[in-house]
């Protein structure tokens, strides 16, 4: 039977997915009003729980190809209670995370701490820090495996309009405060490099490893870096245009951390409290020319500049 | 002064600055560029601003030389007109050159004595994205983390003469790329495929006169096929030889109509390489299809593999992107198949091989079978496959050409001899090598183009050479 282009086969849980988006603009409304410095990071930390403002229109999932993209895959670097974004200068204050892109990663890192310094990713040149929470089976970290950075432009956003994140720039994707289920468009569970989603963890059957997938925001308010609840300075578009309160269309990253897991996740919980607080954040520490060299030969020239198979390292 | 006189003389004065300053270009794909001494290649000096006079910086030939008129390849590549020719004399070269620009041709002076080097830390010698009629030749390109060439989104490449040499993935990769020739390379030490077009239908493009070897597969080539020729060239030393496959991860599947004629293929058993998870399964086998479809096979000769010769194999996805592909979807070109939009199978998905014939190919001393048809969970004599004249001695299942003959209908008893391929899910291979410190055969000085300081530009629009496939024989063991 052939199938048709209706893409409504996909695991979707619209319903939830819709609330919590309209709770989520809600909220970043009032960190908008709350104001930003502009310029650069604020002083002003809120610690947990801040939510993206709105979600994409549909699950990111399936074959490669269709849209232009760029991929970064990056070795684990290492675990620390330290989050250079959320609590700035004060290690160990944060639940575990593990750290993937650069290796200076501390509580302490800024953006040009990262640009000076080494990565462990494919391409050496991305020096940004990517980090999600540790998922934790007891009081043992899962050691991650690696992670995935999937660049692309926004669902239906024109591959010429979209910008390359500025320098300095940083934001986190996912409510780390959670304590339902959060849109799968934005956090999922996967297995493997494959299609399936999922709003919690799930069982990979013993051959696939278990996969966390976090598509962040790809529309930015044009000016703020940060803002105090590393949220509200970025926004998801819709029907591929960037809402008003962020007209800035920049690259939309999807960030997947693969862990050495791959049987019943019944019992794990993620070092930020349960399986619904799934999080990823980002730090801009790309050498800057290359991540706009990219996002101009890859995303404006809509061609598919690398795939991410699945097909590992022996 | 003519306008490439112009330019010319401004990318002279730039190029001057540049070796004064010692300083990269501001496109993040290029690096300082270094003739080497180590290679016995003569040193540009630095040419002073005040003595960049038109008549010095070279004839309206439709060479533009580097580093004698521009620094940089890419400050060449980004100079270039369709129809010249980006001329690198001998040097090494640690750039990573971006294409975006139609009917240009990448020459190196000399195929060994010039060398792109990515030092282990940029990603690709030379990538050409979205353009028409890219041609790369006589150079080598070694120490990338990811290709030595990568064509993506090309119409019309033609990739000749070229050593692609421990490279993180492919040696030469072409990816969603039609019209093609990839012709007298030497690819060697890459985890994934020495050679590898993948996502194409119909792909249009030839491979020949290739030596691919210590790479994790000699060839790979995932949902591509259609007009797609492997001829007259040599996979040996790989962990498998040539290696057809399909997967959902990308699009336009299954692999399907790749053409392997007149090809040496042995010896792949190679425990010390670097290797995909892929490799290591495919480990011990000459030509192995993966989950392809309507593939021809023929006078190949094919020995010394631990597994077998020529296998015909499923190959499981288990983290699929997508559901199978019905058998009417195979027609779809691979544009049409884009528009197709994906289901979430639920689980696993095993591709079968189909339809794929196997004949006149001469095998020797593979120790499972020197043929072999296999499948897991689906009845291997409804798969369509056939083999007739076939020099070999072993097959699985036995009197493999008395089962599925090409011509005339099959009989006897498909169980005979059953290969249990289910059984190399179970085995242990050596473990992958890390790519840049696997032991590689030393780099000999090979075959160059002929006449590079001359030979004008050919385009390569319109896809490969003609083939004479009739005049294909086996070839001889060297």
């Amino acid at each position: 039977m052939r199938r048709t282009s209706d893409r409504s086969g996909r695991v979707v849980r619209r319903g939830f997915a819709r609330r919590a988006g309209s709770v989520g603009a809600l909220l970043g409304v009032v960190s908008l009003l709350g104001g930003c410095a502009p310029d650069g990071p604020t002083s002003v930390h809120q610690h947990n729980g801040g939510v993206s403002i709105g979600q994409p229109d549909e699950v990111i999932a399936g074959p490669q190809g269709r849209v232009p993209q760029f991929v970064v895959e990056c070795a684990y670097s290492h675990a620390a209670q330290d989050d250079p974004i959320v609590w700035p200068g004060q290690p160990g204050m944060s639940h575990l995370h593990v750290f993937f892109g650069s290796t200076e990663t501390n509580a302490s890192s800024t953006t040009a701490d990262l640009v000076a310094g080494d990565s462990t990713c494919d391409n050496q040149r991305d020096r940004a820090a990517y980090w999600s929470p540790a998922l934790m089976n007891g009081q043992e970290s899962i050691d991650p495996v690696k992670s995935t950075a999937y660049y692309r432009p926004g669902i239906g956003v024109d591959p010429q309009i979209v910008n390359a994140f500025p320098e300095g720039f940083t934001m986190v994707a996912g409510n780390s405060a959670a304590t339902e289920e959060q849109p799968v468009s934005i956090v999922a569970w996967g297995c493997g490099a494959g299609i399936e989603r999922s709003a919690l963890p799930i069982d990979c059957g013993g051959e696939r490893n278990l996969r966390l997938i976090v598509t962040f925001p790809d529309c930015w308010d044009g000016a703020n870096l940060d803002s105090p609840d590393h949220h509200a300075h970025v926004a998801y578009s819709s029907k591929g245009v960037c809402p008003t309160s962020h007209p800035v269309p920049v690259l939309q990253l999807q960030f997947a951390v693969e862990y050495d897991w791959a049987t019943d996740p019944t019992g794990l919980v993620l070092a930020s409290g349960g399986q619904h607080t799934g999080h990823a954040d980002f730090m801009n520490g790309w050498v800057q020319e290359v991540l706009e060299t990219e996002t101009r030969l890859c995303i404006h020239g809509e061609v598919v500049c690398g795939i991410a198979s699945g097909r590992t390292d022996g | 002064m003519n306008s490439t006189m112009t330019r010319r003389a401004l990318a002279g004065l730039t190029a001057a600055a540049m070796l004064l300053a010692s300083c990269g270009g501001d496109d993040a794909a290029t690096t300082t560029t270094q003739p080497s001494a180590t290679t016995g290649a003569p040193v540009t000096e630095p040419m002073p601003e005040t003595s960049a006079p038109e008549t010095t910086v070279g004839a309206d030939d439709g060479f533009l030389t580097v580093p004698t008129e521009f620094a940089t390849i890419q400050e060449a590549v980004d100079a270039a007109a369709e129809g010249e020719i980006v001329y690198i004399e001998p040097g090494t070269y640690n750039e990573a050159v971006s294409v975006t620009t139609n009917g240009i041709t990448i020459r190196g002076a000399d195929r060994n004595t010039v060398v792109l080097d990515g030092q282990f830390e940029l990603e690709n010698g030379i990538r050409a994205l979205g353009s028409k009629d890219i041609v790369v030749e006589n150079l080598t390109s070694m120490n990338y983390t990811k290709n030595g060439v990568f064509v993506t989104g090309v119409d019309g490449y033609r990739i000749s003469y070229v050593t692609a040499y421990r490279t993180g993935d492919y040696g030469v990769y072409a990816f969603d790329s039609v019209n093609g020739q990839i012709d007298h390379i030497y690819a060697a030490g890459s985890p994934d495929a020495g050679i590898y077009i993948g996502e194409c239908f119909p792909c249009n493009a030839v491979v020949s006169h290739v030596v691919s070897e210590h790479n994790g597969l000699g060839y790979s080539g995932t949902n591509s096929g259609g007009d797609l020729y492997i001829v007259e060239s040599t996979f040996r030393y790989n962990r498998a030889g040539i290696v057809p496959n399909s997967g959902s991860y990308e699009l336009c599947y299954p692999e399907r109509q790749t053409t392997i004629i007149g090809n040496l293929v042995h010896s792949n058993n190679q425990g010390d390489t670097p290797a995909i998870d892929v490799a290591l399964l495919a480990m011990g086998n000459g030509i192995l299809v993966a989950g392809g479809v309507d593939n021809l096979i023929e006078r190949n000769r094919v020995w010394d593999h631990d597994k077998t010769g020529i296998g015909l194999a499923p190959f499981p996805e288990d983290d699929p992107n997508d559901e199978l592909p019905t058998q009417e979807e195979w027609d779809l070109t691979c544009e049409e198949s884009k528009q197709v939009a994906p289901v979430d199978p639920g689980g696993a998905i095993i591709w079968d091989s189909w339809f794929n014939t196997v004949r006149d190919n001469v095998l020797e001393d593979n120790r499972q079978a020197d043929l072999m048809a296999a499948s897991v969970g689906t009845d291997v004599s409804t798969l369509g496959h056939c083999f007739s004249g076939n020099t070999f001695t072993t097959s699985a299942p036995n009197a493999i050409e008395t089962l599925a003959p090409c011509d005339g209908t099959g009989s006897g008893d498909w169980m005979d001899n059953f290969y249990n391929i289910a059984l190399w899910l179970t085995e242990t291979p050596p473990p992958s090598v890390d790519w840049k410190v696997a032991e590689l055969p030393a780099l000999e000085t090979l075959e160059s183009m002929p006449d590079a300081a001359t030979a004008p530009a050919v385009s390569a629009a319109g896809g490969p050479a003609a083939l004479d496939l009739a005049s294909i024989g086996v070839p001889d063991k060297p």
